[in-house]
C-alpha cells in the first residue's frame, strides 16, 4: 500500500467521523436561536459539507479528485 | 461604546454580580457579538476577493491548468495529502465546539482536554502545511500565477490558522486564571466562532486548488 492510499484511507474514516461528530452538534444547537448559535449551525453544516468533499476526493468521485503526487 | 469598555472586565472578575450587572453584561455581549460577527464578515470580503480574482485568472487566462511554465505542465496538487490534513483542520473545529459545550456545562476537564486537542490539530494542520509548501512542484511564489494564487491564499489562509491557534491558547490562559465563568464566557463563544471560520475557509480552498 502506497503513502497516497494510506494517506486516503486516514482521511476517510477521519471525515466520517468528523462527520458524525458535526452532526451531533449540529443537532444540539438546533434548538437555540441567539446570533452566535446560529452563525454556529451555519458554520457546523459547512464543516460537515467539507467532510463530504474529502470523502468524495478519497474516491476520487469529484474531478481530479483522485490525485497523489 | 463607554458601557462596553467600563463592563468588559466583568468577565472576570464579578461572577456574583447583581442583577443590573447581569442586564448590563448581557447588552454589551450582544453588541460584542454583533461586531465580532461583523469581523468575520469581512474576513470573509477579504478572502472573496482573492477567490474570485483566483477564479477569473483560472477560467480566462490560463484555460489549461495548472499552466504550462518552460513548455512543461505544472503537476496537480498532491490531493490524497491535502484530504488527510482537511480532516485534521475540520477534526479541530469539532473538538472546538465540544470545548466550548463542555465550558457551558461545567467541565473543566473536558474543556482542557478539548481545547488542547484543538490546539494540537491546529499546529498540526500548520505542520502539514509546511510540508505541503516544502514538496509542492509548482513553482515558487511568483514563478507562475498558479503557485502566486496557491501561496497567496493558502498563506493568508495559514496566517488566520496561526493567529487563531494563539487566540485559543489565550483563551486557555484566561479560563486558568479565573477570567470567564459558566454563565459569562464571550471570549470562547468568540474564538469557538473563529476557529469556525477558519475551518470553513479551508472548505472553500480544499474545494478550489485540489478538486477543481
Amino acid at each position: 500500500m502506497d503513502l497516497a492510499t494510506i494517506e486516503k484511507v486516514v482521511a476517510f474514516v477521519g471525515a466520517l467521523i468528523v462527520f458524525a461528530f458535526a452532526l451531533v452538534g449540529l443537532r444540539g444547537e438546533w434548538p437555540k436561536n441567539g446570533l452566535d448559535d446560529n452563525v454556529t449551525k451555519v458554520l457546523l453544516g459547512l464543516m460537515a459539507f467539507g467532510c463530504v468533499l474529502v470523502v468524495l476526493a478519497c474516491f476520487g468521485v469529484l474531478p481530479h479528485g483522485g490525485g497523489g503526487a | 461604546m463607554a458601557v462596553s469598555v467600563a463592563t468588559h472586565g466583568h468577565d472576570a472578575h464579578d461572577d456574583h454580580g447583581g442583577h443590573d450587572d447581569d442586564i448590563i453584561y448581557q447588552e454589551t455581549r450582544d453588541m460584542r457579538l454583533m461586531g465580532f460577527v461583523l469581523f468575520l464578515v469581512s474576513d470573509v470580503v477579504l478572502f472573496s476577493s482573492y477567490i474570485f480574482a483566483y477564479i477569473y485568472l483560472r477560467n480566462s487566462i490560463q484555460p489549461n491548468w495548472p499552466p504550462i511554465v518552460d513548455g512543461h505542465q505544472l503537476p496537480r496538487l498532491d490531493t490524497a495529502f491535502a484530504a488527510f490534513n482537511s480532516v485534521v483542520l475540520f477534526g479541530s473545529g469539532v473538538t472546538m465546539h465540544y470545548a466550548l459545550e463542555s465550558w457551558k456545562h461545567a467541565n473543566k476537564g473536558r474543556f482542557n482536554l478539548f481545547m488542547w486537542l484543538t490546539i494540537f490539530l491546529g499546529l498540526d494542520f500548520l505542520g502539514g502545511q509546511g510540508y505541503e509548501y516544502a514538496h509542492a512542484q509548482i513553482g515558487g511564489w511568483s514563478g507562475n500565477i498558479f503557485g502566486a494564487s496557491f501561496f497567496t491564499l493558502t498563506g493568508m489562509h495559514g496566517i488566520h490558522v496561526f493567529l487563531g491557534v494563539c487566540f485559543l491558547f489565550a483563551l486557555w490562559l484566561q479560563t486558568q486564571r479565573g477570567v470567564y465563568t459558566e454563565h459569562r464566557f464571550f471570549g470562547l463563544t468568540a474564538g469557538t466562532l473563529y476557529w469556525h471560520f477558519v475551518d470553513v475557509i479551508w472548505v472553500v480552498l480544499f474545494f478550489l486548488f485540489y478538486l477543481w
